[in-house]
């Protein structure tokens, strides 16, 4: 890309045209209607911990209008400055990618603007016009040689039974549920015991179930948050097909985030829905323990829940993973911002490889209360906010016990 | 009155009308070319009726995501909003759509200081509450919220026309006619009625005003005034969709 505030050039203007106008019909007429209150921004995670109004949601609407009216509105075109500069993109990219894409702006805003498409757009368009981050596009690279966004090899997928007391997990040609591990959970060893609960608590209720061990490929989120939508198209397709071979009816995730792309994207990518249900892990344990086929005594330790942003803003998963909770503690706690409102870790959106320091005062913020509230542990379901917890409390010094929902179920099951 | 002003005077009430409609309409009409020719979504959202209406409600009649987060603006909100549903019903009565009879049958007491006293101080609170936005925007700007230029010159239109119209009350008429007094906008369609002769200067400043505003609401961020509906209404479904 060029130096500086200067103008691109001429067929630079034209790729931005094209990729302004992938806004959608829905996307324009909110970008229109935003009223650059701010009030999204009052309760936006990232801008609450910079107070650098570049990473404000109602700036970076403001910007992307701009940015689109110098091509699509007559007027300014008629009058006004056309081009699109490096320093816009340079502006809009920073902007974009100091969100965790935790949607709160969008539970916030009094138009009920989509927000989490809206800035997934805007970083599409900044992905088509180089501006994406540095170590956002390594993903990318990492990503198409080995299906992870962590450049490990494939075959290091099921490394985390290796790591558990977990003897083999099934890989057949035939079963009833698959559990999509997904990468967080199996590349990350803060995560590897996520995995094994929810593997031992399948086989404590007996299911025909499966991995699909070296042929799970990502399930295509962080190519969605970085603005590419080809590779995540080309992720579901395979995913869904791999799944779809098994005769799979249910599948089963730990992740917020696979778990949000399955049920939401994958429909859209591939043009249909896929032949089986999406669980999420905290809903099929809620079903077993609700129905009785596992049985778990409740601890008395005080456990406080953490919504991670996909499952429940995003995903509309709220009321599973606290009837869950019931059976596992005598003692459950609540935040002050949960459910819908919950207040991002900062685990989301592809911020640590942006801006970890942000990552972690958000964090921080978090862990700050659920100490002050008495918690003895914190519990979430989402590997990355798994991450995000165990990361503060490393490094700033919190003490409190962070595990899964599943973990914590498994624990009273026995199995560790 | 000089003749400069009586002409501008007359082209406001005989002339500006129709321009004004034809403004507002090719606004809008390109305001929705803009619309229609970006391309779909790729997601279709099927509208739940029940679904859109409980959020337009919740969310636009309530401002209930307001109250979760700024107490201070959401009054401010629900004032102004209601202030505007206010004025625009009292101003339906100077175009016969109602009478001071509505209110007889409380007494006519009651129906005097409907129609003479309240939207006095209905004038007071729509002003105060832009003042306040307008405060807010200036206090937060660079900070929390960029705006653009047309943020402001809407803005500080509706202050202007608001105080021309508050000033129209407060100043004395310049007559009052035995029979009601009628302004014709347009010939049998827009026809207001007047109890009193009003200060031609605050009138006409007034309805100007009121004209270029309207006139510049498809171009500015009161196209809300339209889409503020629409956008809750399709969040709803969706949510309807998502939520398990
Ligand atoms: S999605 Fe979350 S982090 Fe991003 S702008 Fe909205 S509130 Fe802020
Ligand atoms: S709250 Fe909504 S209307 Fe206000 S600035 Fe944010 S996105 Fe725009």
């Amino acid at each position: 890309m060029a130096q500086g505030g200067s103008k691109l050039t001429a067929e630079f203007n034209e790729k931005a045209k094209a990729s302004l106008g992938k806004f959608t019909r829905r996307q324009v007429m909110e970008l229109d209607t935003c009223a650059h209150c701010g009030l999204c921004t009052d309760n936006c995670p990232a801008y609450n911990e910079s107070k650098d109004p570049l990473h404000a949601p109602g700036v970076r609407s403001a910007m992307a209008v701009k940015l689109y009216d110098r091509k699509y509105n007559f007027l300014t075109r008629l009058f006004g400055n056309t081009e699109i500069t490096v320093k816009d993109v340079e502006e809009l990219s920073e902007s974009a990618y100091h969100c965790t894409l935790c949607g709160r702006c969008m539970e916030s805003c009094p138009f009920g603007f989509q927000t989490h498409e809206l800035w997934t757009r805007v970083r599409e368009i900044v992905a088509d016009l180089d501006g994406t981050p540095v170590n956002v596009g390594r993903l990318a690279g990492m990503l198409e040689e080995n299906m992870n966004p962590y450049g490990l090899d494939p075959d290091e997928r099921l490394d985390w039974v290796d790591y558990t007391d977990l003897d083999e997990v099934p890989e057949k040609e035939e079963a009833e549920v698959a559990y999509f591990v997904g990468c967080t959970t199996a590349f990350k060893g803060a995560n590897h015991e996520v995995a094994f609960s929810i593997a031992s608590i399948l086989d404590e209720v007996g299911e025909d179930w499966t991995v699909l061990g070296e042929e799970e490929w990502c399930c295509g989120n962080p190519s969605l948050l970085s603005g590419d939508e080809h590779t995540a198209k080309e992720y579901a397709e395979h995913n869904v097909k791999e799944l779809e071979r098994r005769g799979v009816k249910k599948v089963i995730t730990g992740c917020a985030g696979c778990y949000r792309v399955f049920r939401f994207e994958y429909p859209k990518l591939l043009g249909r829905e896929p032949n089986f249900e999406t669980l999420h892990s905290v809903e099929y344990l809620r079903d077993v323990l609700v129905s009785g086929k596992l049985k778990l005594e409740a601890t008395d330790e005080k456990v406080i829940y953490h919504d991670p942003c996909e499952l429940s803003r995003l995903s509309g998963v709220i009321s599973a993973p606290r009837e869950a909770l019931k059976y596992l503690t005598n003692n459950p706690l609540e935040f002050e911002e949960k459910g819908i409102d919950v207040r991002c870790c900062g685990g989301g959106g592809l911020l640590q490889a942006v801006n970890n320091d942000m990552r972690l005062d958000i964090v921080s913020r978090r862990l700050e209360e659920a100490v002050e509230k008495g918690a003895d542990i914190l519990v979430s379901a989402c590997p990355a906010c798994k991450l995000a917890f165990t990361d503060g409390v490393r490094e700033r010094g919190f003490e409190i016990e962070v595990l899964d929902l599943l973990e914590l179920a498994a624990r009273q099951l026995g199995v560790f | 009155m000089n003749s400069i002003l009586t002409s501008i005077y007359a082209f406001s009430v005989q002339r500006l009308p129709y321009i004004t409609l034809i403004v507002t309409f090719m606004g809008v009409a390109l305001r929705v070319m803009r619309w229609r020719s970006s391309p779909p979504d790729p997601e279709k959202i099927k509208i739940d009726p029940v679904e859109s209406v409980k959020y337009v409600i919740l969310d636009v009649v309530l401002f209930r995501k307001t109250w979760k987060t700024d107490k201070a603006m959401w009054l401010a909100l629900f004032l102004f909003h209601g202030s505007v549903a206010g004025i625009v019903f009292g101003h339906l009565r100077g175009f016969h759509i109602w009478s001071i009879t509505l209110f007889e049958a409380f007494g006519h007491a009651f129906a005097e200081f409907m129609v003479h006293t309240l939207p006095i101080y209905v004038g007071y609170v729509f002003i105060i509450t832009q003042v306040y936005f307008l405060a807010r925007r200036v206090m937060l700007e660079n900070k929390q919220l960029t705006s653009m230029p047309n943020d402001y010159i809407a803005l500080v239109l509706l202050l202007m026309k608001s105080i021309a119209g508050q000033g129209m009350r407060l100043v004395a008429p310049e007559a009052v006619p035995t029979a009601l007094y009628s302004v014709v906008f347009i010939p049998r369609f827009v026809v207001l009625h007047l109890e009193t002769i009003p200060n031609s200067h605050w009138f006409h400043i007034h309805i100007i005003l009121t004209q270029l505003f309207i006139m510049y609401v498809p171009f500015s961020k009161f196209i809300h005034i339209i889409t503020g509906v629409i956008t809750p209404a399709i969040y709803g479904s969706r949510r309807k969709q998502i939520d398990r």
